[in-house]
C-alpha cells in the first residue's frame, strides 16, 4: 500500500442565500485526495446545518464550469455554489 | 468557440448607455437591430419594490455570456452583438440587462436575440436580490442545466 497521501486545498465560494447561511463568500477547504463536489457540500452541511435543505435546490461549478456532484477535486480547484440563477 | 472580437459582452458596475450599444451593432451591410431592453420593474408579486441589487459570479458569467454571443453567431446569420449584464443596486426603470444584435434581415436577429436572453436567464451565474418596504428576499431563478459528466479538465469518482 502506497502511503496515505497528503489532503488536499480548494477554493470554495458561495453566492446568494448561501453565502448568507455560510457567513462568508469564500473560504478554503482541506479534503481527502479522491474527495468530490458531494463530500465537499457534506462538510459545509454539517457545520451549517440549514444548508441541507437546499442541496436539491443548488448547482456547483469547478473552475467555473457547471460540475456533477460527483466530480473529483484536486488541488487548487475553485469550487462554487450556486443557487437557481435569477439575472436578467 | 470564441465570439467575434466584434462582440461587446461585459458585466458591469455603472449604468449601461443603451444608445451606445445600438449604434454600435448598427452596419450598413445590416437591415435590422433587435434589442432586448430589460430594466427595473417597480413591484413583484403585488409588493412594491424599492430597489434590486445584483451579484454575479464575475468571471463565470462573463464566460457564460461569451458562450452565449458564440453560440448565436453559430446558428443565426447575425452580424454583430452587444450583450451587457449590470451588477449591483438598480433604482426601478435602470437597465439591467440589454441585448442587441444586428443582421441583414429581421428574423435571424428576432430569433438570435431571444435565445440569448433567454438563455441567459436559465444559464448564467447572476442572481437577485428585491429588497421592499418590510424586508428583502432572494428572486426565484433557475436551476442551470449540468452536464452528467464532468469536464475534460476533472475525473468522476467511480460508482463504489
Amino acid at each position: 500500500m502506497p502511503p496515505v497521501s497528503q489532503s488536499i486545498r480548494v477554493k470554495v465560494l458561495f453566492f446568494g442565500r448561501l453565502k448568507e447561511i455560510a457567513g462568508r463568500t469564500q473560504d478554503s477547504l482541506d479534503l481527502a485526495p479522491d474527495a468530490d463536489i458531494e463530500s465537499l457540500f457534506a462538510n459545509y452541511a454539517s457545520r451549517y446545518p440549514e444548508l441541507q435543505q437546499y442541496r436539491s435546490f443548488l448547482v456547483a461549478s469547478c473552475n467555473q464550469e457547471f460540475a456533477p456532484w460527483n466530480t473529483i477535486l484536486h488541488a487548487g480547484d475553485e469550487v462554487a455554489l450556486l443557487p437557481p440563477v435569477s439575472g436578467g | 468557440m470564441a465570439a467575434p472580437s466584434t462582440d461587446i459582452t461585459s458585466l458591469v458596475h455603472e449604468p449601461i448607455d443603451p444608445v451606445a450599444l445600438a449604434a454600435y451593432v448598427r452596419g450598413n451591410e445590416d437591415g435590422a437591430i433587435v434589442i432586448f431592453d430589460g430594466f427595473v420593474r417597480d413591484h413583484s408579486k403585488n409588493r412594491r419594490t424599492l430597489y434590486l441589487v445584483y451579484e454575479a459570479y464575475e468571471p463565470m458569467a462573463l464566460a457564460k455570456i461569451q458562450e452565449i454571443a458564440a453560440h448565436i453567431h453559430n446558428q443565426f446569420s447575425i452580424h454583430r452583438v452587444a450583450m451587457v449584464h449590470r451588477v449591483g443596486r438598480l433604482e426601478i426603470g435602470e437597465t439591467s440587462v440589454y441585448i442587441a444584435v444586428s443582421a441583414a434581415h429581421r428574423a435571424a436577429a428576432f430569433d438570435a436575440c431571444r435565445y440569448a436572453i433567454d438563455t441567459l436567464k436559465r444559464t448564467v451565474p447572476i442572481w437577485k436580490k428585491e429588497y421592499f418596504e418590510d424586508g428583502s428576499v432572494w428572486a426565484d431563478g433557475e436551476l442551470p442545466p449540468v452536464p452528467s459528466a464532468p469536464s475534460a479538465t476533472s475525473a468522476v469518482k467511480p460508482a463504489s
